[in-house]
């Protein structure tokens, strides 16, 4: 095989949806033993290309080819076939099926034309192993997994299928930072192998760090293909948004004594809450930070009433209060809005128009009795969509189809319309474009501006350390360590979520709330 | 059969589609009596308003059972819910009977709602062991003979009289119709019914009480039902065993052909309306051409599988 022949290239490729150009005209090639990254914003046509290269859609115009030969998938199986194997942003794993019958699914290994159990859990342990996720008993459901550990068992799924090109779209968001770098150690294994990896990513460290070659899209167009370092961060960003980026974060205000507005005092819940104390000033924006699954997102959902069973006292403005229920939490005496983890099922009615979405949190304020003010409706939809400046053509559209990033502007907009003094904000930013995140953080701090009590959680440590005001790290149902002002970096952090404590880290918790 | 229908929101193409079929039905029936009789006889208003008044006992079982399908949930109780509202109305009399009738529909809904939405039984079942529970009460109440109680006065203005010239069951149909209408359009219930049916845990953790919106909306199909089985008794002029059963799936098959998404969420009320008039039209097409009773439940069954097919082409929600 000679050694300049791309494995896969894409000439003139377009694709249209009912009337939107999602891709038009795109020559893209990528080589083997390569890891390729791909940048854009949402929109910007990086999940078409790979939809096409994977398979799952054609393109209307243009040719694909592998290794010098020309050809047409008309599904993801014959795709695999050729060896372009696609870990996708939304999880294709079957909740109610153990790991093994998860990674397996497409091809089990068969004895006498019946499923063959202990090749297939032999086969799941070689996998899991390969990716050091040795932790995972490939009996266990996938229900029962974390959404981090679900991730690497789709990408164990992905190397099942022996693939040539490797695409992970987003296949890192969701994941620990152990796990991130797990799987760059298996890109580089990978790349050893001569094997293509095609890696979408919205953290641009991580595209720094990993690839070696970066084409940037935009508008369903590719702008440039570049090796890493031809290009600055900053450079880069202005190719991908086609517009100046001056500052990352809006610039934090200087530390000053909050009064105290969100008391939580020795919650507990069920062995995954073990005794929280924290305190959230009014208009103080606090970090919930540490590795996945280490209680944050019960904390979050306990503070907003979803969890059974919780010990332990919460006081909001010296009120004690025991939400029960998320209407008890949103309701005049808490005023509590959570954002949620996953937008797709639990912020949105993806098949509902954007104003029923808007609205599903608000009913009893455009209501006159039991029936709804089309005016007050119509307005309160309109103000949401100006104030988070969500791009709409008309808000009885369904929301599905909005972009990523605008989906998340609608959720918070909803809790938004409510007019919360608390906001729970649950990795609001994972999976969204650049331009999006950056609106979001300025939002959350005119919130805060505004005299809301924020706590975030986020699976970013860089939005951690640029959007809050303190972190608290949480490790096994605790908070380890807390976090403020120039004590909060990413070595801190990341020390703390690891629970080995470096002196930094202590010292600066010894100095407040000790 | 090839339909292009363009520039046309999912919800309502099966609306449209499902009114175009109506107008079939009506020329295939009028060529028919054409042909062998020589007369219009499907196109008088005479015949119309008969089969609407026929077809206002479905139309309020199925309003009801709309909203609890609009849920993604299900209500196969429906037909004794009636039988035993009409047989506890006729037994009561005087002018309690049709609020007793009412308040047994609701009491139903209520146990319903209870089941399905606190103690999270799957509502396919219970609703069907709730429908045998009550088949066993009214067997126990009348002995398993038909009762000799008749239905009120009031029972019989209602269902068989006429105003105008136009039979009261219509206009109880309409009453009917536009309070659910309004209440699926314009009420804070009514949309979060779309919010819980569209996704349960969203709907809930934007707050809204989903319990009870699912409790809620098994009474509304509680008395709905109840109200039909009275309306009926009064039509009768008595109340009588079974008098339920043959309504419970052209109920759902109304919905269902009105373009209401059985898992929940999705639907408008016109829909639920076309498809009721759609049935009654179909079945009593079907018997003016004298077609076999086997034949006739082979073509009903066709019908609403095709109608559903042709509404399944490019409709899937992507979630």
């Amino acid at each position: 095989m000679p050694i300049d022949v791309p494995i896969v290239k894409l000439t003139g490729a377009s694709k249209h949806f009912s009337g939107t150009r999602a891709l038009e005209g795109v020559d893209f090639l990528c080589r083997t033993g390569t890891i390729h990254g791909i940048l854009g914003e949402n929109g910007a046509g990086k999940s078409t290309l790979i939809k096409i290269l994977s398979g799952v859609l054609q393109p209307d115009a243009g040719t694909v080819e592998v290794n010098g030969e020309t050809v047409r998938f008309s599904n993801p199986t014959q795709a695999a076939a050729a060896g372009i194997v696609c870990i996708f942003q939304e999880l294709s794993l079957v909740p109610d099926l153990s790991v093994a019958d998860n990674i397996s699914i497409s091809a089990p290994p068969r004895k006498f034309g019946l499923i063959d159990r202990r090749a297939q859990h032999r086969r799941a342990e070689e996998l899991l192993a390969q990716i050091k996720c040795e932790d995972v008993d490939p009996n266990s459901l996938v229900r029962e997994l974390s959404l981090s550990r679900r991730q690497m068992v789709e990408i164990a799924k992905a190397l099942g299928k022996d693939p040539k090109v490797l695409i992970l779209d987003e296949a890192t968001s969701a994941l620990t930072s152990r796990d991130v770098e797990t799987v760059y150690g298996l890109l580089a294994d990978l790349k050893a192998q001569n094997v293509a990896s095609l890696f979408i990513s919205h953290r641009m460290q991580e595209i720094e760090k990993l690839c070696d070659t970066l084409s940037v899209f935009r508008n369903g167009q590719h702008i440039e293909t570049f090796a890493k370092g031809a290009h600055s961060e900053g450079e880069i960003v202005k190719l991908m948004i086609g517009r100046e980026v001056t500052a990352h974060y809006p610039p934090k205000p200087a530390p000053a004594e909050k009064p105290e507005y969100l008391k939580i005092d020795r919650l507990a819940w069920e062995g995954q809450l073990k005794g929280i104390d924290l305190c959230v000033g009014k208009g103080e924006i606090v970090g919930l930070g540490g590795l996945d699954g280490q209680g944050q997102k019960e904390l979050l959902l306990g503070l907003f009433g979803v969890l059974r069973g919780l010990d332990g006292d919460i006081a909001i403005n010296g009120q004690p209060c025991h939400p029960a229920s998320p209407a008890q939490a949103k309701s005049a005496a808490m005023r509590i809005a959570l954002v949620p983890e996953d937008r797709k099922t639990e912020g949105l009615m993806l098949a509902m128009s954007i104003a029923d979405n808007l609205l599903a949190a608000s009913y009893d304020r455009i209501s006159d009795g039991p029936f709804i003010n089309p005016d007050k409706a119509r307005q309160a939809v309109a103000e949401g969509i100006a104030k988070l400046q969500i791009k709409v053509a008309s808000p009885d559209d369904i929301v599905s189809t909005l972009s990523g990033g605008n989906q998340q502007k609608v959720v918070i907009a909803k809790w938004l319309m409510t007019d919360p003094d608390v906001i729970l904000l649950n990795d609001p930013t994972r999976g969204i474009d650049v331009g999006t995140k950056q609106e979001i953080y300025k939002l959350i701090r005119q919130l805060a501006d505004r005299g809301k009590t924020i706590l975030l959680y986020s699976s970013d440590y860089a939005e951690l350390i640029g959007c809050c005001d303190r972190v608290v790290v949480m490790y096994d149902g605790e908070i380890v360590s807390k976090l403020s002002g120039d004590a909060i970096t990413e070595e801190a952090i990341v020390a703390a979520s690891l629970n080995v404590g470096t002196q930094a880290s202590t010292a600066a918790a010894g100095a407040h709330h000790g | 059969m090839k339909f292009s229908i363009p520039n046309l929101k999912t919800e309502d193409k099966p609306i449209v589609i499902a009114s175009a079929f109506i107008l079939v039905i009506l020329a295939v029936g009028t060529a028919y009596t054409l042909s062998t009789q020589g007369s219009a006889p499907l196109l008088s208003p005479g015949y119309l308003l008969q089969q609407l008044q026929t077809g206002s006992f479905l139309g309020i079982v199925a309003a009801g059972m709309m909203v609890v399908i609009l849920l993604g949930h299900i209500d196969l109780s429906v037909a004794w819910t009636m039988t035993a509202a009409a047989m506890m109305a006729t037994t009561v009399g005087g002018e309690m009977a049709i609020p007793v009738g009412i308040a047994i529909g609701a009491s139903v809904g209520l146990v319903n709602g209870f089941g399905v939405a606190y103690l999270r039984v799957p509502s396919m079942i219970f609703t069907l062991g709730v429908d045998s529970v009550l088949r066993g009460l009214m067997v126990a109440h009348t002995g398993g003979f038909a009762p000799q109680d008749a239905a009120t006065p009031l029972m019989r203005t209602l269902a068989a009289s006429k105003t105008l010239g136009i039979p009261n069951a219509i206009f109880v149909w309409l009453v009917i119709s536009v309070i659910i209408a309004v209440m699926l359009k314009r009420t804070a219930f009514g949309r979060e019914i779309y919010v819980t049916g569209n996704r349960e845990v969203a709907a809930y953790l934007s707050g809204i009480r989903t319990r009870r919106v699912i409790l809620g909306s098994f009474i509304v199909s509680g008395i709905c039902a109840a109200m039909a089985g009275v309306m009926l008794a009064g039509y009768s002029a008595r109340a009588y065993q079974g008098m339920g059963n043959a309504f419970l799936l052209p109920a759902i098959a109304a919905v269902v052909i009105g373009g209401t998404r059985i898992l929940g969420g999705q639907g408008r009320y016109i829909g639920t309306l076309i498809g009721v008039i759609l049935i009654v039209l179909l079945n009593s097409v079907l018997s003016i051409m004298q077609m076999p009773e086997a034949g006739r439940q082979v073509i009903y069954g066709s019908v609403i599988i095709c109608m559903l097919l042709v509404y399944g082409r490019g409709n899937r929600v992507h979630s």
